[in-house]
């Protein structure tokens, strides 16, 4: 048993070596979408695979991490041996989201496992960017890697089926050095505290993130809510219902009755639901405890085989990771009372066989019972950067003609949503698009008596677009998305 | 005669070097106009050295004035003229909201309202104009402007950095229609790529000269009337400007005080004969960490400040909520917490008897018979170990703690803090700490420095007598300092031996035209990294560069703080930074002078590592060449230094106690 101060300072020593992880990570990758945008994660996790600490650069990571390394757990490790994997069926989220895996030794002894994820410019696949609009199976979202082990020889076969495979050779280096790194800060800590010490301290962090969840949970009321919402499939809308229930110390999420899985690209495999639910049990409680799987152990999710959100091989997953995990938490905060923020990432794909970029676009945040939501921002599953102009029009054949708040888009109320964003941009170069974008056709609601806020606009030379569509854009043709607004809170006055 | 002046929160420290000497005044801060204060210290210090104003041949000034306005939102009415569609760049960001979980959290609004916004009818790229600015244009829009009464007016348009022209035409323009306003041009202020970052430093530029302005002004007139030179201005990447060009550019001493302060720390490392040394300032609040390496501070190419991305060069300073009133508390899962709330001076530690009934770092530290109670601590105040005790008790038992053991988490959880802070600033980057020197300041930093120690395996400690006055003493012996960066974004065949010296000539000549000194020392920082990576790695090197040297410092430092080098990938000249300097003076710190005081000795009980010891307690300032055995504590007039079971001390001819790891037998 270690005491409440040394639990105090191995906590603190854990979260900064996922945190010096992150920075390798991101400072030394070459994608956009991890150095400019921070799509990555890093965890350390015990030998028996329970995440045991995570730094959080996005939350639609945050639960999906430990089928990660479930998938690799049964393998036969040794001292400098990596995996791979992006496969949604087998640990992965979708398939741009690539995972690597290193168990740490102290001696013969396996201790940890370090791992992260890191969202990949393209993986393959017919479309540029690997996020196609229109897939309707897993195979044409790009490269399958079920877990296999990450070497020479899979570095090079592996990059050659995929655009740029010098880029990605260079990016999955930053990600193997990112759990070197890992290993070594672990060593030093064993050096420092006693291996006994650090086993102890795994252990000891999971039950406090637990301890501190629960004290949490025993706060909020004590009964059931309900919620439901809407995707905005191409045929039509599907719907999420949702049961929540706080029972004491401990909170049930119950989907059942949502849509079953569908043939487009919104289904998520049941950890992305899973990161979702734990993304909003975070805002419920205190955003303090640390990003450990204990801090989960109080919550149950279940979501039926074969729905949206539990969705079987070989289903087309790439939007579920971005937009469905979105509305996913939407639910859950509906019910709890929350207005809601825009709900979606806003994908904006662009790219041709030799360029490839990717960028998500901020909007209106929900607002609070005690503030107006902030304008512009990322509001829920997705946290990462804007590509700044000057670096975006030096890197690729695009020409940012507007960028600027959506003004007016967000719901009116005491307190007022954040404003979406309006962003147009100029192709100087043929190039494919890809959009998947959500909260088009219904805008965000808002709550207790605040209106919802404005639903988003895709446009083409001015002729508006479905939520989910490809295509091609000419030199000279613009592209122009306008983000919804957040719901607003109270009744205006 | 130099004479340096420090402007921090609650007290003014004056520093003046004569004859190799130094004395020192503290007065109090004065709020509302700051350089009322520091005249009052500056007659101080003169008193006390009995030397006449005309006597000073140097005044160097560090303040606190744009810091405070930009947290406190007072700020000139600024307009800000950008590419037209992008008005809003400021209020966007980058996009991200600032935590994660707490949605509503917002950043700080921008410094200039929606109404103050204006679109300049121009388009550049990165190849150059695509929609021309056309002179009457650019006048149409400064009318405009100027019909608004704005106070300063701040330019930013897209690819600057790289074609400044119309930024030039605009300010032209501007400057005309509103002869009394203060400009600030994008691609003069920062000069870097990235527009959100470099619009928003030059927004706080433009809004912050014209106080930063009136307070010049006000300064030079008290001098003048004391027949005082103009003083010199300390910016915020450490090296002094004339207060003319710190007027017009506000943004470049937004951390003037810090920069004061790691100044101070990296004088007094090279004093006391140490060229590498890692420095932390413990505080009321916050203990403060840089490192200096080969006898200069460490810097950065940016930061934020108060929430604000702030696009210059900095000195590096790593703030951490761990201080001498630094509350510890139990959280909700049993885990014993310390910071980042503070009791600060006031009500300030229950021990202080002032009505503070937390316990705080200073209550453990008293408890554990490491601070004195019979006598007042630094001259203020009288420490009530009783009052101690209840509150450490309390929490002691809401943690199933022992009391004594609850003190010494306390302090444990608070080192661990600041041994953080210290690894981010070393591990972190690839320096290994083991081979640096402690330099421990603040009351209480001397007295945590052995814990602290131990845990990154350093084995020299540094204490100097006199840390009181460091950001003044840092003003007496900096340099004077001009930096100008261009982002140059030079690969492949473009980033050639030639190109880069003629960009460091062009950014040396502006630099040594500034300081009005032809021979000012250039020093030159390149910012380099893969092609396709969007950070950068700062490498310093010759002036006249080639590529092949830039890559090999590159790929070793990117190997140093990544793991890896990338032979296949072509690396990328990204910016140009030129630093020109004109060294500033020396001084020789003098040990404390012979008879000065005298040593008072004592017993005293403590516990450290669950044990109880009895320490030596020294009084007053031990003469150089002392040595001094563990288990120990030196009460120095303002700090406290503990020479722990398995140190051992001497003074040096500085009066510095230097603490000495003994070989473990």
């Amino acid at each position: 048993m270690i005491d409440p101060v040394e639990l105090q300072v191995l906590t603190g020593a854990l979260r900064a070596v996922c945190e010096e992880m992150g920075a390798v990570l991101i400072r030394s990758a070459h994608s956009a979408n991890i150095k400019e945008r921070r799509d990555a994660s890093t965890a350390l996790f015990d030998p028996a695979g329970q995440m045991v600490m995570q730094a959080e650069h996005i939350p639609v990571h945050l639960g999906a991490m430990p089928s990660a390394v479930a998938a690799v757990l049964e393998e036969e490790h040794a001292p400098g041996r990596s995996w791979i994997l992006n496969d949604p069926y087998r640990g992965g989220t979708h398939l741009p989201d690539i995972t690597v895996i290193t168990p740490i030794y102290a001696g013969e002894e396996l201790v940890a496992f370090a791992a992260n994820r890191a969202h990949h410019a393209d993986v393959g696949g017919p479309t540029p960017g690997s996020m196609p609009a229109d897939s309707r199976t897993l195979d044409e979202e790009g490269v399958i890697i079920p877990p296999r082990v990450l070497d020479d020889e899979a570095l090079s076969e592996l990059s050659a089926q995929m655009r740029r495979p010098e880029q990605r050779r260079a990016d999955l280096r930053a990600q193997l050095a990112a759990n070197r790194l890992a290993a070594r800060r672990l060593a030093e800590l064993v050096q420092r505290a006693g291996l006994e010490t650090v086993k102890q301290a795994f252990k000891e962090v999971l039950d406090y993130a637990e301890r501190r969840t629960r004290a949490c949970l025993e706060e909020l009321e004590d009964g059931s809510r309900r919620g439901r919402d809407v995707l905005e499939g191409a045929d039509g809308d599907l719907e999420l219902v949702l049961e929540a229930t706080v029972e004491g110390d401990r909170l049930i999420l119950d989907f059942s009755g949502s849509a079953a899985q569908h043939d487009g690209n919104l289904n998520c495999p049941l950890a992305v639901t899973q990161s979702a639910c734990y993304f909003a049990l975070r805002v419920l409680t205190d955003p303090d405890i640390p990003a450990s799987a204990g801090a989960y152990r109080p919550v149950e999710v279940i979501a039926p085989e074969g729905s949206l959100l539990n969705a079987r091989p070989p289903a087309a997953v790439v939007g579920g990771n971005v937009e469905t995990s979105s509305r996913v938490a939407d639910v859950i905060l509906g019910a709890f009372g929350h207005a809601l923020g825009q709900g979606t990432m806003n994908n904006v794909t662009l790219g041709s066989e030799d360029v490839v970029y990717y960028e998500t676009i901020g909007g209106g945040q929900g607002a609070c019972a005690d503030a107006d939501g902030p304008s512009g921002v990322h509001v829920a599953m997705s946290n990462t950067l804007n590509t700044p102009i000057e670096a975006l029009e030096l890197e690729f054949p695009l020409r940012v003609v507007e960028y600027a708040l959506r003004r007016g888009s967000g719901g009116e109320g005491r307190q007022r949503g954040g404003d979406g964003v309006v962003r147009e941009l100029e192709a100087i170069a043929p190039l494919h698009y890809s959009l998947i974008t959500e909260r088009r056709r219904h805008g965000p609601p808002g709550a207790a008596g605040g209106k919802p806020g404005a639903p988003g606009r895709n446009l083409l030379d001015g002729q508006e677009l479905e939520p989910k569509s490809i295509g091609r854009l000419q030199e000279g043709q613009r592209l122009r998305i306008e983000t919804p607004g957040g719901g607003g809170y109270g009744a205006p006055e | 005669m130099l004479l340096g002046v420090d402007v921090g929160g609650t007290f003014t420290d004056a520093v003046l070097a004569v004859d190799g000497r130094l004395v020192t005044a503290k007065t109090p801060t004065t709020p509302k106009d700051q350089s009322e204060g520091v005249m009052t210290a500056v007659e101080a210090v003169l008193k006390r050295a009995e030397r006449s104003p005309r006597e000073v041949s140097a005044f160097a000034h560090g303040m606190t004035v744009a810091t405070n306005a930009l947290l406190e939102g007072r700020v000139a009415r600024t307009a800000l003229v950008v590419t037209e569609g992008f008005t809003d760049l400021i209020a966007l960001g980058r996009q991200n909201r600032p935590q994660l979980y707490r949605l509503c959290a917002a950043w700080p609004a921008p410094l200039v309202p929606d109404e103050l916004r204006f679109g300049a009818p121009e388009r550049t790229t990165p190849e150059g104009a695509l929609d021309r600015l056309e002179p009457q244009a650019a006048r149409a829009l400064a009318d405009k402007v100027a019909e608004q009464s704005p106070d300063a007016v701040a330019v930013a348009l897209l690819h600057s950095y790289r074609h400044p022209e119309h930024e030039r035409l605009l300010g032209e323009a501007l400057a005309e229609a509103l002869p009394d306003a203060h400009i600030s041009l994008s691609h003069e202020v920062v000069g870097t790529f990235r527009e959100f970052e470099r619009a928003a430093t030059t927004e706080i530029d433009a809004a912050l000269s014209p106080l930063l302005r009136s307070y010049l002004r006000q300064l030079v007139s008290r001098a003048e009337a004391q027949e005082l030179l103009e003083p010199a201005i300390m910016q915020s990447n450490g090296g002094l400007i004339d207060a003319e060009t710190a007027a017009e550019h506000a943004s470049w001493t937004v951390l003037s005080g810090p920069a004061g302060g790691t100044s101070g720390a990296a004088f007094i490392a090279a004093q006391v004969g140490s060229e590498d040394a890692l420095c932390f300032d413990m505080g009321g609040t916050s203990c403060d960490v840089c490192v200096v390496e080969g006898g200069s501070v460490h810097e950065r190419g940016s930061g934020w400040v108060a929430g604000r991305p702030l696009a210059l060069p900095m000195v590096a300073v790593h703030t951490v909520g761990a201080g001498g009133g630094s509350i510890a508390w139990r959280d909700a899962g049993g885990a014993l917490r310390v910071g980042p709330r503070s009791a600060g001076a006031d009500p300030g530690p229950a021990c202080y008897g002032r009505g503070g009934n937390e316990p705080t770092v200073t209550d453990a530290n008293l408890m554990l018979g490491y601070l004195p109670s019979d006598v007042a601590l630094g001259a203020e105040v009288q420490l009530d170990r009783r009052l101690a005790e209840e509150a450490v008790g309390e929490l002691a038992r809401s943690l199933e703690l022992k009391p004594m053991a609850c003190a010494e988490g306390i302090v444990r959880v608070a080192n661990a803090e600041m041994v953080r802070a210290l690894r981010v600033m070393t591990v972190e980057r690839g320096v290994d700490p083991r081979r640096f020197a402690l330099l421990a300041f603040g009351g209480a930093g001397p007295l945590h420095a052995p814990a602290i120690a131990e845990e990154l395996g350093i084995t020299e400690i540094l204490c100097p007598a006199a840390s009181g006055v460091l950001a003044a003493l840092g003003l007496v012996v900096s340099p004077r300092r001009r930096d100008a960066q261009r982002t140059v974004l030079l690969s492949g065949d473009e980033l050639t031996r030639e190109r880069v010296s003629e960009v460091v000539a062009e950014l040396a000549r502006a630099g040594r035209d500034a300081l009005k000194d032809g021979d000012a020392e250039i020093a030159a920082t390149y910012e380099l990294r893969y092609r396709g990576q969007a950070f950068e790695l700062p490498v310093e090197a010759d002036a006249d560069c080639g590529p092949g040297e830039l890559r090999e410092a590159f790929e070793a430092l990117h190997e140093e703080r990544y793991g890896y080098r990338d032979a296949d990938q072509e690396i990328e000249l990204v910016t140009i930074r030129v630093s020109t300097a004109v060294p500033g003076a020396t001084v020789e710190l003098a040990g404390p002078e012979p008879g000065q005081g005298s040593l008072e000795r004592g017993r005293r009980e403590a516990v450290l590592h669950g044990e109880r010891l009895e320490l030596e307690t020294l009084r007053g300032l031990p003469a150089p060449g002392a040595k001094i055995a563990s288990p120990a504590v030196v009460e120095l007039p303002s700090s406290t230094v503990l020479v722990a079971p398995g140190w051992s001390g001497e003074v040096d001819p500085t009066g510095t106690i230097r603490l000495v790891r003994e070989e473990r037998g």
